[in-house]
């Protein structure tokens, strides 16, 4: 079995284009959405439009009497009595002839409902007086309170004569994933009573699980199909109950496939959405700007049944802390895991301190940070690697990304203004880190066939990573082919066990066991050849597609194919040591730039630099299209992204991409990669990089925009309303 | 009491304007009054009753006559990928502000979510469909400079490429940057999408 990954790559890290790039730019790629089986009906969800409801009756009669309408059903349990705890919570499904129609028959369902009071925002949950909506699991008036977690002694901390403290509030909105292909399958019964569906899910074989529980069939009696898929962010892991309920919909209407997908504003109110972050910090130092204690209060919701957790203290050496956290339920939408779960929201909150007890201590922030880094960071690789120290690598990247944005010419104190203009400049800085291993649990199919073919399998699937051209280049390094020669197969959940997509660990999952079967396969292959090129199977190597004894080429790869007659070989590769960073473990930082208008609140990114650190890299091209995508994650929550919750109604005012802003081109501004990959780094093999990226950026701009305006603005996203609140709050107009 | 004295503030500034109208009324609230008479509104709705038929559109996709029933509600977008199997063009906010739908009429760039079927009858449809694959085509350039990720977005993003192209074979990197201001990308493949289109301006040149 391979235990390192080949010395002198020719194909691994280099930029290598992907396999599916054409299918996908010519708009061939045939997404979940856009499956069309014979006889496919249209399904279609109705929601609830209430923030708080009990529905008193449900009437299908007329819908079921439309032209075209098939089947209708009730979402999952509901029924007259049943309780909708948010606007978008699901009450019913159909399916008809054609989409319209469906549209039509969820229109045509009747609902009675008795509106009751709710809690959208957490300000409205937490009110004196407010409804108790949420009870029971030590939630007391809509607030379950986290137990303390202490270390050291945080109070006698503080104590000190020489001690420079902070105490201030921020906060991070509820935002949603907003993932282009909005979730939801096209499913079929078969005639033999099986389920064959086509999801758009980041997990291609839970999604299967889910569905064989729910009807409670084998799981051999189900497949899953994810060709591609349209974006998940963290919130598609499994059917849901559109999925499972578009199942039932096809078996009550004969197994007549059924497509459903959510529409734009369901999307948004029930598709995920990433807990909101309210913390109350206390940050002290010495005056020589070494942290001694924090102490924070913190809080945030996930809607009417999730958690809000997220990392503090971060990143930095804090030797006595306390934190309690609250988890506040509203009616809205449930959280689902978004992007690095957390690690946004505890990122911009502790670099936020940080930078305001910088800025009190008359410190400059990047030296303050590197003075309070942990002595060392030791992050446990996993298998038989060594723990690798995050500490200096930290020290190395900022130190980079220093001298790519400019600090040491451009950085000047908060608020200096040059002469009179409304357009302040600034410039802020933030760490982050992740995890981003694998787990050594998947599998890997490869087939070298007699016609030369070469083939991956396995039941992962590209969220958008490049898994297909992952697969290929350590196919086609090992058998000294090109990456084009290669076919991956994936997203069907039928293949040997792959890596569902969450945590940046399909790469560092995956990558292992297919480098492992095509060893396998090639060293097969060798053994086969052998007798008939009149040599030892370890006289054999393979380049340029050619297969070399002793190192000359004797036999071009397809006749050497040929010779395996009728028998293709077929091998299922395993994870093995040392190839991949089982826990990951990585740092990073981010630099931004930008430009103020104090009259108008505008902020406007000038330049964003991301150092990133992520072991051996396989392609470096989708690489850093991911860091890049990290960064533009980041800035949308930095400057655009929040979910406007109307507390007199209870509804979400912008459940559309118009409203919910997002950033377009215009609002790209330069954006530098610079990857981290020294050889102790390439030395821990493969490490997912969907996530570390996108921590950091929100928290980078955050500190430019205080930096820019000399007051700190406390909310995020930076929006003209939150900048100019907070300059109103400087000079005394909130 | 008012001090009568005190002189009114002459010139408000922009921000104390910003702040006080129009940026912060984005969290404008619908009173209970309000609602309480939309629902009475609601109420003296009449049942609902479904009035629709079908219509034959003959439509010209991508240089072929093409035939469906639809209803004429139907939107080109939804008439595309549910009848006629063009699912190139995407279903993303279906309302005019994300581009994944994007086709291109009779030369000019559209967002066929918001447009109706029946109305595009004698007109030239073209789809990312029809594009040149070869190396001097936008989606080659896409895929060389690497402009997508999960790629749901990516033919709206191709197909406003184009259009700007075939418009203005020149841009700047501003040019393309409003040429597709109007499409929008989760996964953030901006980077990738502005050098293609820059590429694909080059490439077009030499072919």
């Amino acid at each position: 079995m391979p235990t390192n990954w080949p010395e002198n790559p020719k194909i691994i890290g280099t930029r290598v284009t992907r396999l599916d790039g054409m299918a996908k730019a010519t708009g061939r790629a045939k997404y979940p959405s856009d499956s069309h089986p014979e006889g496919m009906l249209f399904g279609a969800m109705l929601y609830s439009p209430h923030a708080h409801a009990r529905i008193k009756s449900l009437d299908f009669s007329a819908a079921e009497k439309l032209p075209g309408v098939k089947a209708v059903l009730p979402a999952g349990n509901i029924k007259a009595g049943s309780l909708v705890r948010f606007q978008g919570d699901d009450i019913a499904a159909v399916a008809a002839e054609t989409e319209e129609q469906a549209l039509d028959a969820i229109r045509a369902i009747k609902v009675e409902y008795e509106v009751l009071p709710h809690v959208a925002t957490e300000e409205q949950a937490r009110a004196e007086g407010a409804p108790e909506v949420f009870k029971g699991g030590g939630i007391v008036k809509n607030v379950r309170k986290g137990r303390s977690v202490t270390i050291g002694k945080p109070d006698d901390a503080f104590k000190g004569d020489d001690v420079v403290t902070i105490e201030a509030s921020y906060s991070a909105p509820v935002i949603t994933h907003v993932c282009l292909e909005p979730h939801g399958l096209t499913v079929r019964w078969t005639p033999e009573g099986k389920i064959e569906a086509w999801a758009s899910t980041q997990a291609v074989g839970p999604t299967a699980n889910e569905l064989a529980g729910a009807f409670e069939i084998p799981i051999t009696d189900v497949t899953v199909h994810t060709d591609v898929m349209g974006g998940g962010f963290g919130s598609k892991f499994g059917a849901d109950i559109w999925g499972v309920t578009a199942a039932k919909l096809s078996k009550k209407a004969g197994g007549l496939p059924v497509r459903m997908f959510l529409d734009r504003a369901h999307e948004h109110m029930g598709g995920g959405n990433r807990p909101s972050a309210i913390a109350h910090v206390k940050l002290g130092a010495t005056k020589e700007g070494k942290l001694i204690g924090m102490i924070a209060e913190t809080s945030g919701t996930g809607g009417a049944g999730a958690g809000s957790a997220f990392p503090l203290p971060y990143v930095y050496a804090v030797p006595a802390s306390s934190r309690t956290h609250s988890d506040i339920f509203v009616n809205g939408g449930n959280a689902r895991a978004m992007r690095a779960p957390g690690h946004p929201q505890g990122c911009l909150v502790m670099e936020a301190a940080m930078d305001d007890l910088a800025d009190k201590l008359g410190m400059d922030p990047l030296a303050f940070r590197l003075k309070n880094l942990k002595p060392t960071d030791m992050v446990e690789d996993g298998f038989s690697k060594p723990t690798v120290d995050r500490t200096p690598v930290y020290h190395d990247e900022v130190e980079i990304g220093a001298e790519l944005i400019g600090w040491k010419n451009k950085w000047k104190p908060r608020g200096h203004v040059n002469g009179g203009s409304p357009i302040r400049h600034g410039l802020g800085m933030a760490l982050h880190q992740w995890g981003g291993g694998g787990p050594p649990t998947n599998q890997v199919a490869c087939t070298i066939f007699p016609d030369g073919a070469v083939e991956m399998k396995t039941a992962t699937q590209d969220i958008g990573t490049g898994a297909r051209t992952i697969f290929a280049i350590i196919a086609a390094e090992v058998l000294g082919l090109k990456v084009t020669d290669i076919t991956s197969n994936i997203g069907n959940s039928t293949f040997p066990p792959g890596q569902p997509s969450g945590g940046s660990t399909t790469t560092p999952a995956m990558s292992p066991p297919a480098l492992n079967a095509v060893t396998l396969a090639r060293d097969e292959l060798f053994t086969k050849l052998a007798p008939a090129l009149a040599a030892n199977p370890e006289d054999l190597s393979l380049a340029d597609g050619q297969v070399l004894v002793k190192g000359v080429a004797k036999m071009a790869w397809k006749d050497a194919c040929r010779k395996l007659g009728m028998q293709p070989i077929s091998v299922v590769g395993k994870s093995s040591p040392g190839l991949a960073s089982q826990h990951g473990g990585v740092a990073g930082c981010q630099f931004a730039e930008v430009t103020v208008d104090i009259e108008t609140g505008v902020v406007r990114l000038k330049k964003i630099v991301a150092v990133q650190d992520t072991g051996l890299i396989i392609d470096k091209l989708t690489w850093e299209t991911q860091v890049y995508g990290g960064v533009i994650g980041g800035l949308n929550y930095g400057l655009f992204e929040e979910r406007i919750m109307d507390p007199t109604s209870g509804i979400m005012l912008n459940p559309d991409m118009e409203l919910y802003k997002l950033a377009g081109a215009s609002d790209i501004p330069e954006i530098v990669v610079h990857a981290y990959e020294t050889p102790a780094m390439k030395a821990r093999g493969v490490i997912g990089v969907g996530e570390p990226p996108t921590v950091s950026t929100a928290a980078a701009i955050g500190n430019a925009v205080a930096n820019a305006i000399g007051v700190r603005v406390p909310h995020w996203p930076m929006s003209p309303k939150n900048v100019l609140d907070a300059l109103a709050s400087k000079e005394g107009k909130a | 009491m008012a001090d009568l004295d005190q002189k009114p503030k002459v010139g408000a500034s922009r921000r104390d304007f910003l702040r006080g109208s129009g940026i912060a009324a984005a969290t404008a609230v619908i009173t209970g009054p309000a609602v309480a008479s939309l629902d009475e509104a609601k109420a003296a709705e009449p049942e609902y009753k479904v009035v629709a038929d079908t219509v034959t559109l003959k439509l010209q996709v991508n240089g072929k006559e093409l035939s469906t029933e639809i209803e004429p509600r139907c939107t080109l977008l939804d008439t595309l990928r549910n009848r006629l199997d063009v699912t190139g063009p995407k279903r993303v906010c279906d309302r005019a502000s994300c581009g994944a739908c994007t086709v291109i009429i009779d030369g000019a760039t559209v967002y066929s979510c918001t447009t109706l079927a029946i109305a595009c009858q004698g007109k030239k449809v073209e789809t990312v469909e029809s594009f040149d694959t070869g190396p001097t085509g936008v989606p080659h350039a896409f895929v060389q400079h690497d402009g997508l990720m999960c790629g749901y977005c990516t033919p709206g993003f191709v197909t406003a490429c184009k259009s700007l192209l075939d418009r203005n074979p020149n841009p700047t990197l501003d040019e393309v940057r409003k040429g597709v201001d109007g499409n929008i990308c989760r996964c953030g493949t901006y980077i990738g999408v502005l050098e293609a289109a820059l590429a694909a301006a080059k490439a077009m040149k030499g072919a």
